[in-house]
């Protein structure tokens, strides 16, 4: 499974990566200067909290938004192994919200329904990846979840060791 | 922000896109694809970073960061956007107003008018506390008290330009108050431009319209070429020409005025591809200003061995003559020293008749058609070439359709020097290109008329003056302005003024106000309300013919 790897020394917290996601996957018009004044706002998939750390899904090989959802409305992607929400049946009841432990599923009352990011996989490459300014999200290859050998790049428990 | 597949429309130009490719070297179209995506936040204004609590953004889609850190919010944070600009681009037109008067002062030049030009510097020397009363009191009064009521009727560099640059500090003023303060300072920019332009006559005498050759096809390889880059006080160009005299010596422009009498400095290119006649290895020493200069230049001159003189030094000791004698010698040694250097100089260039001023056309008569609609309007073709677009497509699609339906066009500065490249500054054209009542009125109104009439460089005030001698308000008139490939904060500041002249002013790329609503709205109707005229903020992709017809529909207002 390929997954987006953060490397935290080159994150300047610029937000484009959500922005350009906001853009992208969360609004109806695609348009940056219409996008940024659409109504309901847009909900960007990533979000950038402090210590340099843009958060995406982790897309976890056991994943407990899946496990918690009632209706199997979160589903995973038999070929690529991504974990995405099939909208037409989710019931807005937030189990997955509760369970997500990085708190990446946004409630979204104006979309009826539970949004988050499915690393772009109807598209050929995650946005974010492709607008970050300096290069510090990378698509990676990955068996296990975690990558490999590039220590440099943070890993995902590692990192929030420092903001919990 | 995308993409742009073809970069230039300039066939000269275009061929030394794969040379630069070749060897290695990044030009302007290579940083800009470089640079892509570019900011979001940066370019729908929604960014500050005015004090050191910042940066700051307005997140459009995050609550916890709508607000920057002192509270400027999103709509404020657009009209300083705006104002940033226009305070930036004010200020340009009043230093080089300031240096060249300066100049005339301390005796670098002996005017051909010395009453005249005292009388100016001293106008010059009160502009501090003085908005250029004697400029103003010549506009239309209706327009003058639209100004006084708005309250932005310039008053001098410390009451316009000094407060208007601390509302980007702070205060609570909202977006119109923000706005209006841009407005005055844009005006006193105005005034600057026009006092230059009447400073350069009072010096030079008054110019009349000159033939000059465009283009990459004027370097001449044979001798040794000078090219003056950008905007630097006329006097030292006076100079430099004055030294060259009796030697064998080519003098040219790049971005700068192309005729101060009785010299003219052939433009060898325009903004866009400023950095090209330094790849043709005809260039042997480059004096350049700051203005319009970009600072890729330095590279490729030390690529190519062209000496560099900077006019915008520290320390300006030398007198002007010598500085210009200096000049012409080190450029005959570079001439010598870079022999071995291949030139490759296209043999493409164009003639144009440019330089026109209200006193060589009956205005009258321009008047008469404008208002007895035996033309559909007049329209101003403003600003350069921006990156973001195809060089010189946009405005020369434009200006051909214009003129094609009807509409007297008038330019000033590099969007001048873009049109003269496709033939549209030749008088000869002017059957092909006009449409029959166009084609009538400019046979009629003066001698040996181009299809768009060239009112000067951008340094001085020749389409103010223009407008004044048509003896009504502008909104009175058909009038628009654009600028189809604008670029520079001058650009924005000029759009400014004309907007606040009661001239329907549309502005392409889009001005970095997009992400405060309320600006874009006091662009539009509040200006429409208060000058009789908007400023359009046009985020829509556009085709030339679609912004042709925009420009008509503008035009009908009057």
């Amino acid at each position: 499974m390929q997954v987006i790897m953060v490397d935290r020394e080159k994150c300047t917290q610029c937000h484009t990566c959500a922005l350009w996601c906001g853009i992208e996957i969360g609004s109806v018009t695609k348009e940056l200067n219409q996008a940024i004044n659409e109504e309901p706002k847009p909900v960007p998939r990533v979000h950038v909290e402090g210590n340099n750390l843009p958060l995406h899904c982790r897309h976890c090989e056991v994943a407990p938004c899946i496990d918690a959802c009632p209706n199997g409305s979160m589903r995973r992607d038999p070929k690529t192994g991504l974990v995405y929400v099939h909208e037409p049946t989710c019931i807005a009841c937030w189990m997955c919200v509760m369970v997500c432990p990085f708190g990446i599923i946004v409630p979204s009352s104006s979309d009826h329904g539970a949004i988050k990011c499915d690393r772009c996989r109807n598209m050929e490459y995650p946005i974010c990846v492709e607008v970050c300014p300096t290069n510090a999200l990378k698509l990676q290859e990955t068996r296990t979840g975690l990558p490999e050998g590039d220590s440099h790049y943070a890993q995902y428990s590692k990192g929030l060791e420092g903001s919990w | 922000m995308e993409f742009v597949q073809k970069k230039t429309a300039d066939s000269a130009v275009e061929a030394f896109l794969s040379k630069a490719a070749e060897k290695g070297i990044s030009l302007v179209w290579d940083r800009y694809e470089g640079s892509l995506p570019q900011c979001g936040f940066c370019d729908t204004g929604l960014n500050c970073r005015d004090c050191l609590q910042g940066p700051c953004i307005s997140h459009p889609f995050r609550d916890g960061s709508k607000v920057g850190v002192c509270g400027k919010d999103k709509d404020i944070l657009g009209v300083h956007s705006f104002l940033r600009l226009v305070v930036h681009g004010a200020m340009a037109y009043l230093d080089q107003l300031i240096d060249f008067a300066d100049g005339v002062r301390a005796g670098q030049g002996s005017p051909r008018d010395k009453g005249k030009a005292n009388k100016l510097t001293k106008d010059v020397q009160t502009l501090l506390s003085d908005g250029g009363a004697g400029v103003l009191g010549e506009f239309p009064k209706a327009l003058t008290d639209a100004w006084k009521a708005a309250g932005v009727y310039p008053e001098g560099v410390a009451k316009d330009l000094f407060k208007a640059s601390q509302k980007l500090d702070g205060g609570t003023s909202g977006v119109q108050d923000t706005l209006l303060w841009a407005f005055k300072g844009a005006l006193l920019g105005c005034v600057a431009q026009v006092l230059q332009g009447r400073l350069k006559a009072a010096v030079f005498g008054d110019a009349s319209p000159g033939n000059v050759e465009v283009n990459l096809g004027v370097l001449q390889g044979e001798v040794p070429t000078v090219l003056l880059y950008g905007h630097f006080s006329p006097l030292l160009k006076q100079k430099i020409a004055e030294a060259a005299q009796g030697k064998k010596i080519g003098i040219m422009g790049v971005c700068t005025d192309p005729l101060i009498p009785p010299y003219s400095f052939a433009p060898v290119t325009n903004f866009g591809s400023q950095e090209i006649p330094l790849m043709t290895g005809a260039v042997d020493l480059i004096v350049a200003g700051d203005q319009c200069v970009n600072p890729s230049l330095a590279f490729l001159a030390e690529e190519w061995k062209v000496e560099v003189v900077q006019t915008e030094t520290l320390k300006r000791g030398d007198d002007v003559g010598n500085l210009a004698r200096k000049i012409i010698e080190r450029a005959g040694k570079a001439f010598e020293a870079r022999g071995k250097i291949a030139k490759d100089i296209p043999q493409v260039k164009e003639s144009a008749r440019m330089g026109f001023s209200a006193a060589d056309v009956d205005m009258k008569k321009i008047a008469e058609a404008l208002t007895g609609r035996k033309v559909k309007g007049l329209a101003l073709l403003a600003g350069c070439n921006n990156v973001k677009f195809t060089q010189d497509q946009e405005i020369v699609s434009l200006a051909r359709e214009l003129l094609k339906k009807d509409v007297l066009c008038i330019s000033e500065g590099c969007a001048s020097v873009s049109l003269a490249k496709y033939g549209l500054l030749n008088p000869g054209n002017r059957g092909s290109s006009c449409g029959k009542g166009l084609s009538d009125l400019l046979l009629s109104v003066g001698k040996d008329l181009p299809p768009v009439v060239d009112l000067g460089s951008c340094e001085n005030g020749g389409v103010t003056e223009f407008l004044l001698a048509m003896g009504k308000a502008p909104r009175e008139l058909p009038l628009v302005a654009c600028f189809p490939e604008a670029n520079r904060s001058k650009a924005v500041a000029r759009a400014a003024w004309t907007t606040a002249m009661g001239i329907p002013t549309y502005f392409w790329p889009y001005l970095p106000v997009t992400g405060s609503p309320k600006t874009v709205e006091a662009l539009g109707d509040f200006c429409q309300k208060t000058f009789g005229a908007k400023l359009n903020v046009l985020t829509e992709r556009m085709e030339p013919l679609e912004k042709a017809d925009l420009l008509m529909k503008g035009l009908k207002r009057a």
